[in-house]
């Protein structure tokens, strides 16, 4: 194709750099590269899990231990991108309009590859790892004697019921700790989301449907409970309280409101 | 007067030629068209309907598609229609009319077909939208400013919340494809105009049409359900939200107009020797958005269509009770939903690789690469719907397969990201206001794409989801990537569209105004998402009020930013320099037509012999230069002539050779 750009009228300055030079850079690169990587690292180590708060579950562990690994994994890939984006501004930039052009590189299929393969290794390590996530947090629903919640969400409250323990019904929500619970959720008008924030678990309440999800707490607290599906006029306003208390003290909460153990 | 109009289309049918009454139909007959057959509508569906179940919704119903009927007559979207079926076709001399030929501003205000019209309409037509959105945002941000601001109702922030995201989403995805795709995508492939002009001109005034369809959901309870519309909720909201279907449903058939005309555009009409190896990579960015958008809008649309039945005829698809399905609806959206996420980021990263080469002057890096990565891209893009709904508990067990999905499409983004880092590789790199946009793509994307990726994850999203950090994480990627993107196009292809320079020092001023904003808007957003707050909450807990005070002060940095750009754009299209045919010394075709570009872009239909990135030297010489000039002196001559005639060969595996040689020197 034709082109008007002004003729480069010959490299007026050496084009590229004396080839030791050209060592010099990557070498320099490199070095970015790793303080990025280094700086990110500490980002991922202290930011994400700490932002999240004190898990108040195995559940909320694992995906906290996720976000930070995750992190970290991701720390070198972002570093090598900025790096060499830095690096091509500090550097390679032009005063102005460029007098000559760069090297006619259209491509180098070793780095291609490997970038390609590195991406998918990493892809895969992803996926491996979620898949063995996934057992543990499904874990609490196949243990022994789980307790069982009826959860139902409805405009704009939540509903608790203990359908083992005499029906027992509360618009908050009360667990005994280090016992797996099952919740069953559903929804009487629009789509609502249970989510037990320090837990990490959420599930959508639909209307004519139960959906599950399970989880153990091993933390005794006040945690909160919020919908996280836009579900109308005072969808903010629907939340409650998650109380975690003793096994003793759950027993004389239900006996209190009428249920048995 | 507006009866006198809406007997414009009988007319039409009686001047078979388009003769007087095309010259007279402009956006004023349209609106008065539209008005008037509104009204009458109005009128006959209150009458027979008002004191029905679903009244009010018919009411808005019929009117509402009057309009869009009434405008569609009035602009003269049909002329041509009536004519053929009357067996006859436009006279010459008409065709020029329609093309727009010597008529000044007032070609900007009808059915004209040029597609160099067409693409400035759009642009207009998308900074519109970005207006009224990025106000609403605004509006958004100040009432969370503070958790008990009160400074909106729930009421009025839910139908702003929802408004908010259905006009940004409508104009991030015509952003890239509208104004560029029409107006340089054609000559940039050498052709006189688009394959189908009349199309073209169709899918601009559709859109035009459909807005104040959009907006009158403001008047008639907002959309309260976000830009998803989820059922059941959107069964029982106000008739804002048959306007919010009304609109989708035209918003369909627009996109599938532009996105057949353009894909046999490229398909038909690249100039001889424009073998897809010559084609350029926005063509290509560009195809596969509105290829995307071929199959993914008729499902939104199916989805608003059922919406209808049951909000207007007791329908009961999306209703429990009645046997209906929520996670119906939610799939046909995420059908559409996850496919348009692409649909506007291809473009728009597409038009970053294009312009990155020319200001590294460098080739592109891996031409092919590109190539196979927006493949790639789009093929896994149709697959990945669910990662939506892994919360929704509406099959569990596919959640691991659409986790692989999900995760697989991190490898073509990554080429992406390849693709460019090479060409800025070693280049000489010029920091104009476009090339800054790919840094600050790289910058932005990296973070969108990272985070994406927790939200792949299953059990990481399950406590992520419906959360703020979900609101922080797209914006990273339709704004911090693909409205970046459409900025830096703009800013690039600004001298060939207006014919003059986009004023540079506003344009520096309003980057970096509107990036840091961007920066410290989204950041804070990720933090009181980590930290639990909702996404589309009126209030929250005082716990994340730092972090919303610090989203609302950046959310205000980027409204000055685009304001500057908006000066910037409107002072520099009024009287900045005239624009050289080429100021950037790029390759593709459309730098080669003068400005102003003349009606038919070429007198003489070029013939393309080599692709358009010919940047460079060959290395390879300069190398040898370098190793017989500037290495040491001992340097035999002999070894000398070797690397020169290594050079005939000239590949890169022997520069590679030939540098470690020179490094052991």
């Amino acid at each position: 194709m034709s082109t008007d750009l002004p003729a480069p009228d010959g490299p007026s300055e050496p084009v590229v750099q004396s080839v030791a030079g050209w060592r010099a850079e990557r070498v320099r690169i490199f070095w970015i590269w790793l303080v990025l990587t280094g700086l990110l690292v500490v980002f991922s180590l202290t930011v994400p899990a700490r932002l999240m708060g004190p898990p108040a579950s195995p559940t909320m562990h694992s995906v906290e231990s996720t976000m930070t690994l995750f992190s970290v994994a991701a720390s070198p890939v972002a570093a090598l991108v900025w790096a060499i984006a830095l690096y091509s501004l500090l550097r390679w930039r032009s005063k102005g309009r460029p007098t000559a052009d760069g090297p006619a590189i259209r491509g180098h299929a070793a780095t291609t590859v490997a970038w390609a393969v590195t991406s998918t290794v990493l892809c895969v390590f992803l996926l491996v790892w979620g898949m063995a996530e996934m057992i543990v947090i499904n874990s609490p629903a196949e243990a022994n004697a789980p307790l069982v919640v009826d959860v139902t969400g409805q405009q704009w409250v939540w509903t608790f019921s203990y359908p083992s323990q005499g029906n027992v019904e509360s618009d908050q929500l009360y667990l005994p700790v280090d016992r797996p619970v099952i919740f069953h959720v559903t929804s009487k008008d629009v789509i609502h989301s249970f989510w037990v924030v320090q837990m990490g678990i959420k599930i959508d309440a639909n209307p004519g449907e139960t959906t599950k999800t399970s989880v153990m707490p091993d933390k005794i607290g006040v945690f909160d409970v919020r919908c996280a599906e836009l579900c109308g006029l005072r969808h903010a306003e629907m939340q409650t309280s998650a109380h975690v208390v003793s096994a003793s003290d759950f027993n004389s909460w239900l006996s209190q409101n009428g249920g048995h153990s | 007067m507006s009866a006198a109009v809406s007997d414009v289309a009988p007319q039409a049918s009686t001047a078979p030629t388009g003769g007087g009454v095309l010259r007279r139909l402009n956006i004023v007959t349209a609106v008065w068209a539209g008005s008037a057959l509104a009204a009458i509508g109005w009128f006959i569906a209150h009458e027979l309907w008002q004191d029905g179940d679903h009244g009010s919704d018919q009411v808005v119903l019929v009117t509402l598609i009057c309009w869009s009927v009434g405008f569609m007559v009035g602009i003269g979207a049909f002329n041509g229609p009536i004519g053929w079926i009357r067996g006859n076709d436009l006279a010459h001399e008409d065709e020029l009319f329609l093309a727009g030929k010597d008529q000044g501003i007032g070609r900007y205000f009808r059915f004209t077909t040029d597609h160099k019209v067409v693409g400035i309409q759009y642009l207009i037509v998308t900074m519109v939208l970005f207006a009224l959105g990025g106000t609403l945002a605004m509006l958004i941000r100040t009432n969370l400013i503070s958790p008990d601001s009160q400074f909106l109702s729930a009421q009025t922030y839910n139908a702003i919340v929802g408004l908010h995201g259905l006009i940004m989403i409508i104009a991030t995805i015509i952003m890239v494809t509208g104004p560029f795709g029409n107006f340089i995508v054609p000559i940039m492939i050498g052709a006189r105009d688009m394959a189908f002009p009349r199309l073209n001109a169709l899918s601009l005034w559709l859109i035009v049409a459909a807005i104040p369809v959009l907006f009158s959901a403001a008047f008639l309870g907002g959309i309260p359900t976000g830009w998803v519309g989820y059922a059941p909720l959107a069964d029982q909201a106000p008739p804002g939200m048959d306007a919010y279907s009304i609109f989708i449903l035209i918003f369909a058939v627009s996109s599938a107009v532009a996105g057949a005309n353009i894909t046999t555009t490229v398909l038909t009409m690249r100039a001889r020797g424009m073998s897809w190896r010559r084609t350029p990579i926005f063509v290509f960015g560009t195809v596969a958005s509105v290829g995307l958008a071929l199959p993914a809008f008729p499902l939104f649309m199916a989805s608003q269509i059922l919406l209808q039945v049951d909000r207007t005829q007791g329908g009961q698809f999306y209703v429990a009770s009645g046997g209906g399905s929520p996670w119906l609806y939610a799939n046909l959206f995420w059908l559409m939903g996850h496919p348009e996420v692409y649909v506007i980021l291809i473009p728009a990263i597409a038009a970053l690789m294009e312009l990155t080469p020319v200001f590294a002057r460098k080739p592109l890096f891996s031409f092919n690469t590109a190539v196979i990565a927006i493949a790639g891209i789009v093929g896994l893009s149709v697959m990945v719907w669910a990662h939506h709904m892994y919360a929704a508990g509406w099959a569990p067990d596919l959640n691991g397969p659409f986790m692989l999905t999900t995760e697989m499409i991190s490898v073509p983004t990554g080429l992406l990201f390849l693709v460019i880092l090479g060409t800025l590789w070693r280049g000489r790199i010029w920091t104009t206001v476009p090339m800054l946009a790919t840094y600050a793509m790289l910058w932005n994307f990296i973070i969108g794409g990272i985070t994406g990726i927790y939200l792949s994850d299953v059990p990481a999203d399950y406590a992520l989801h419906g959360s703020m950090f979900v609101t922080a994480h797209f914006h990273y990627t339709l704004m911090g990537a693909g409205l970046t993107g459409a900025i830096g196009a703009l800013a690039y292809w600004f001298p060939k569209m207006t014919g003059r320079m986009l004023n540079e020092r506003a344009g520096y001023i309003s980057f970096w105004l509107v990036q840091i904003g961007f920066n410290v808007t989204f950041i804070g957003m990720f933090a009181v998402g980590l930290a639990g707050q909702p996404r589309r909450v009126v209030t929250y807990a005082h716990l994340f009020a730092a972090g919303n005070l610090v989203s609302t002060l950046g959310a205000y940095c980027i409204g000055i930013g685009m304001l500057v750009l908006l000066y910037a754009i409107v002072s520099s299209w009024m009287h900045g320099p005239i624009a050289p045919a080429n100021p950037w010394g790029a390759k593709t075709l459309e730098w080669t037509v003068p400005n102003p570009i003349p009606l038919e872009n070429f007198e003489v239909l070029p013939v393309v012999t080599e692709d358009p990135y010919g940047y460079g030297v060959d290395e390879a010489f300069l190398t040898a230069e370098l190793v017989s000039g500037s290495a040491p002196r001992t340097a035999s001559t002999g070894s000398a002539t070797a690397t020169q005639a290594e050079v005939a060969a000239g590949s890169g595996q022997q520069v590679a050779t030939l540098d470690r040689e020179a490094g052991q020197l």
